[in-house]
């Protein structure tokens, strides 16, 4: 029972989460900060914007739905703190494995996208309302994506469990090779997840002031910013687990190690996407994502298919 | 209590996001705050960050002297921000009215509808007086709340 409190709320639970998304967030800011050639934040900059949203004075707004606008935050921090007991760290299992876990991450995962749309509904602003809206229809044009990006490991795996999936991998690390396209793709998936620049349309700063989260301000705001950076932590370290699966048989200390380069990996392309790129409208997001990105994930997969009826 | 207390005033000097909001200047002093939130100037070490809704920012620049169109919104502006809050006028037009202070559609400096915690003159301010004014309000605001935590 204590161990597995200490699991839950310690390691690799909220704690480490929580510093993890801390250093997370810090990393992507200061690569966002060289590669614009400039100095960047200080270190601790992410934990001090943390304790000052905390230490802020909560408004609720008259009209909204006081309820459910004080309840969003805490949902959305909550079902990313869930999805992360599922994915393994180091080694092969997570902490509390079963069949089909790769599935209930992903829904998981879905869930603050879902408390974003509700959140920005329930505070009644305009501004909120119209990022609701594009929350939701961005929603639509990566879930799919990601979905189907994620997919292709899983057949050439033949399973949906993402220890098997880690341990047939680890058997055989040269067929992690065929699923580089697909690693791409669900970069770009998770730009639109994590709602940054360039699928960062639902918080538009310069057209619909700061979209979904317009009226949050004070400590409801610092659980969202907190729920999104540990998004940022779990959506990374998943696509370390389906997509570079390799080293996993190694001991705990060097394993963690190598957990840690990956994810800081992982994140180093968000960022350079997110430097690199401009805000795309609303339309041109889902026409790029549906026109090219899920046939290519689809191509993907027909190769995933070949791949398994030749080599295997 | 006092160390939190210490906590939460080093947060808040260490993490001001802004807000900029033109009360009827000329456009010079917008684009010199523009200027100043450039790569170049980075406000970023600083932990200054461009806020779109005042519901996030801590920090509210005003830019230009206060118009009597512009005064309503201005102060439902200043409410809409949680507190702590600071206000910053930012130019000679924010601070005193300048050139327009006998207009007849001017009522002013900033100061006539909102409290004031600083004033930047220039016309237009140098980006660098803008990141000098906002630094010189924080340590002003850190030496303010040492002397409230002594006192107490």
């Amino acid at each position: 029972m204590m161990m597995q409190l200490f699991y839950i709320l310690i390691f690799p639970g909220f704690l480490f989460l929580y510093l993890m998304s801390f250093i997370l967030e810090y990393e992507d800011r200061i690569i966002y900060a060289r590669l614009q050639n400039r100095k960047g934040p200080p270190l601790f900059q992410p934990l001090a914007d943390f304790i000052k949203l905390l230490a802020k004075e909560d408004i609720v707004p008259e009209c909204a739905d006081k309820k459910i606008f004080k309840l969003m935050p805490m949902i959305a921090l909550t079902a990313v703190v869930t999805s992360f007991f599922y994915i393994p760290i180091w080694g092969v299992n997570s902490l509390y494995p079963f069949k089909g876990d790769l599935i209930v991450v992903l829904y998981l995962l879905t869930i603050p996208t879902v408390t974003f749309f509700l959140a920005g509904w329930s505070s009644t602003s305009l501004y909120s309302t119209i990022g609701a809206v594009r929350t939701l229809t961005q929603l639509f044009s990566y879930e799919v994506l990601l979905f189907l990006s994620v997919l292709s490991p899983a057949m050439l795996a033949d399973s949906w469990s993402l220890g098997d999936m880690a341990s047939f991998y680890n058997e055989r690390p040269a067929m992690m090779l065929f699923n580089i396209v697909a690693f791409g793709m669900s970069l770009v998936a998770m730009l639109g997840k994590l709602e940054k620049v360039p699928f960062d349309i639902a918080e538009a700063e310069t057209e619909i002031v700061g979209g979904t989260f317009t009226e949050y301000s004070g400590r409801l705001f610092a659980f969202f910013r907190m729920a999104i950076n540990m998004e940022m932590v779990v959506g990374a370290s998943l696509i370390a687990a389906v997509f570079l699966p390799f080293g996993l048989t190694l001991d705990p200390v060097y394993g963690f190690m190598l957990y840690i380069v990956k994810v800081f990996f992982v994140i180093f392309f968000l960022s350079v996407g997110r430097t690199v790129f401009a805000r795309l409208r609303i339309d041109q997001m889902v026409s790029v994502c549906w026109k090219y990105f899920a046939p290519i994930a689809f191509a993907q997969i027909v190769l995933i298919l070949i791949v398994k009826g030749v080599v295997l | 209590m006092k160390i939190a207390d210490k906590i939460i005033t080093w947060a808040r000097t260490k993490s001001p996001w802004v807000i900029h909001f033109n009360t009827g200047a000329c456009n010079a002093c917008d684009i010199e705050i523009v200027d100043a939130l450039t790569p170049l100037f980075d406000l970023e070490r600083f932990g200054v960050l461009l806020k779109g809704t005042p519901r996030h920012a801590d920090v509210l620049l005003c830019s230009g002297p206060v118009t009597r169109q512009i005064e309503k919104r201005l102060i439902r502006i200043y409410e809409q921000m949680p507190a702590p809050k600071f206000v910053v006028a930012v130019g000679t037009c924010a601070c005193s009215g300048g050139v327009f202070h006998d207009c007849y559609s001017v009522k002013g400096g900033i100061d006539t509808a909102i409290p004031v915690s600083a004033y930047i003159p220039g016309c237009p301010v140098r980006p660098e007086a803008i990141i000098d004014g906002v630094v010189k309000l924080l340590s002003k605001f850190e030496a303010d709340e040492k002397k409230r935590r002594e006192s107490k």
